[in-house]
């Protein structure tokens, strides 16, 4: 699976929670309440452990996480 | 001649008479009120029960039938649920994992008739009116009121456990408001509670309300009563104009997953509420005298650690009286390492406390983070003496910083006004001293 398809399976299964049922590149994941504060959190321990990389708390920021193409593009470049 | 006169019958003058009568120290208990009487602070952390063991009261809360609180758990605004148990970390000296949940009219009472039964010298109903100072400024006696009869009382040292009476404190005028923290509490108890999931209901469980500082208790006092209190800055309350129900109603539905635990709920006393909330005295002793528990130290109980705090400043209290006693030293400077101590373990608790508020996320998060979770639970048991470092608050004062640095950050909104610098118990000065 892409980066793209592992995180938006992530978010869907463990974060959006029935919230909404699919999910594309560009929507907004913040103000469409898709994750909220605490899923943000969970979010970064999924994708310190799944992608073995470490993201310093100055990178939780908006552009980075608005959407799965800006998350996805974020975590690849950042990747081994 | 006496040797301690204890001001007040809470757990911390009791406890406080439990060890003196212990250590042979010939002690009278002063209680305004006639026990039982009501008392808010129903819920404790588990290292209440190294005190309780230590004074042999441990048979008594079991047989007693206390509600076992084997953990605690936080509900956010989006229904989200985070628990922590206490098991997970064993604590030295502590062979059960759980503390209790309280009828604090039957505690108090059961705590008061131990200290008597150790050997402290209990009287209720009387009220004292001032603390005696001799010609050379120390402490040596009461003034109490019997009958309506003004009568003097002497004895070696005096402890002031008067609780958020802070009799001692405002007589000398060293009572100091919280600069931060001024909410208000209206609470109550009620039936039919959903309490929750079966492996959580004993659980105590806090709502996060959608207001700054602002969150609710969930307690089971026992099978059928649960007490629930709403917590916000005194200005929420105000705007209420004294409508403690209109207040509590409102709040209780602004967090779906309360509004649920209380939709078949029924109350059973009056709403009875707490203000004047936070509070620390200039200093926890002087000469002849010692502060103990809420007369010293009020910090926010959202973490439970009220009764925690009057059973240890009992305990070190106890220590340094016995000393000045046995050398007939009762000076300030010989009970000054108490104030330390006590100062040293308040300041964790209120630095956590702040950096809790400042930003409520990060605190979920760290409980759930596998990194963090077990040193949170550590404080969350009421570890926080003899703690040369706390790494967990350095993590996420860190982590706070960040995000006030940091212009994007997805927490920036989500920052309250809570100064979390200039700390005015929790100073370098304070901590060199400990070591």
């Amino acid at each position: 699976m892409s980066t793209q398809d592992l995180l938006g399976k992530y978010i869907l299964d463990e974060l959006a929670k029935g919230r909404k049922s699919k999910i594309s590149p560009q929507d907004d994941l913040l103000s469409e309440g898709i994750i909220d504060s605490l899923g943000i959190l969970q979010l970064v321990s999924y994708i310190e452990e799944e992608f073995s990389l470490a993201i310093p708390d100055e990178d939780v920021v908006i552009e980075n996480f608005q959407s799965l193409d800006a998350l996805s593009s974020y975590v690849d470049a950042h990747k081994d | 001649m006496i040797d301690v006169i204890i001001i007040g019958g809470g757990p911390a003058g009791s406890v406080m008479g439990c060890y003196l009568s212990k250590a042979g120290i010939k002690n009278v208990l002063i209680e305004s009120a006639i026990h039982p009487r009501a008392h808010v602070g129903e819920s404790m952390v588990t290292s209440s029960t190294r005190v309780y063991e230590e004074i042999g009261f441990l048979p008594t809360m079991e047989r007693e039938g206390f509600v076992h609180k084997h953990g605690a758990s936080w509900h956010d605004m989006n229904g989200k649920e985070a628990a922590i148990w206490f098991n997970e970390f064993p604590q030295e000296g502590i062979n059960q994992p759980y503390t209790y949940h309280v009828d604090r009219s039957r505690l108090d009472l059961l705590l008061l008739k131990h200290a008597q039964s150790l050997g402290t010298e209990v009287i209720q109903g009387v009220t004292t009116q001032q603390v005696l100072f001799d010609e050379r400024g120390y402490a040596n006696g009461v003034r109490i009121k019997v009958a309506g009869e003004e009568v003097d009382l002497h004895s070696k040292m005096v402890v002031d456990a008067s609780g958020r009476n802070t009799l001692l404190g405002r007589q000398l005028g060293i009572k100091k408001k919280d600069p931060i923290f001024n909410q208000y509490a209206v609470h109550a108890w009620f039936e039919n509670v959903a309490r929750g999931n079966p492996d959580t209901e004993e659980f105590i469980h806090i709502y996060f309300l959608p207001v700054e500082r602002g969150w609710v208790w969930q307690i089971p006092i026992n099978d059928r009563i649960t007490s629930i209190g709403v917590v916000a800055e005194k200005e929420v309350f105000m705007q209420y104009h004294g409508d403690a129900a209109g207040y509590f109603n409102h709040y209780a539905q602004t967090n779906p997953a309360l509004a649920a635990a209380l939709a078949n709920a029924t109350r059973v006393n009056d709403f009875k509420t707490e203000g004047d909330y936070s509070y620390s005295m200039e200093k926890f002793v002087g000469n002849g005298y010692m502060l103990i528990g809420d007369a010293a130290r009020f910090v926010d109980p959202i973490f439970s650690s009220g009764v925690s705090i009057a059973l240890y400043s009992a305990k070190y209290g106890s220590q340094y009286i016995q000393k000045a006693l046995e050398s007939g030293d009762y000076s300030e400077e010989l009970l000054k390492p108490y104030e330390t101590k006590l100062r040293s373990g308040v300041s964790v608790w209120y630095e956590f406390i702040r950096l809790y508020y400042k930003l409520l996320p990060l605190f979920t998060h760290f409980i759930q983070s596998k990194k963090y979770r077990i040193e949170v639970l550590r404080l969350l048991q009421g570890e926080v003496y003899d703690r040369k470092e706390v790494a967990v608050l350095k993590a996420m004062r860190e982590y706070i910083e960040t995000v006030e640095k940091t212009e994007n950050h997805i927490f920036r909104s989500r920052l309250t006004s809570i100064p979390i610098d200039d700390l005015p118990d929790f100073s370098e000065e304070t901590i060199a001293k400990l070591e």
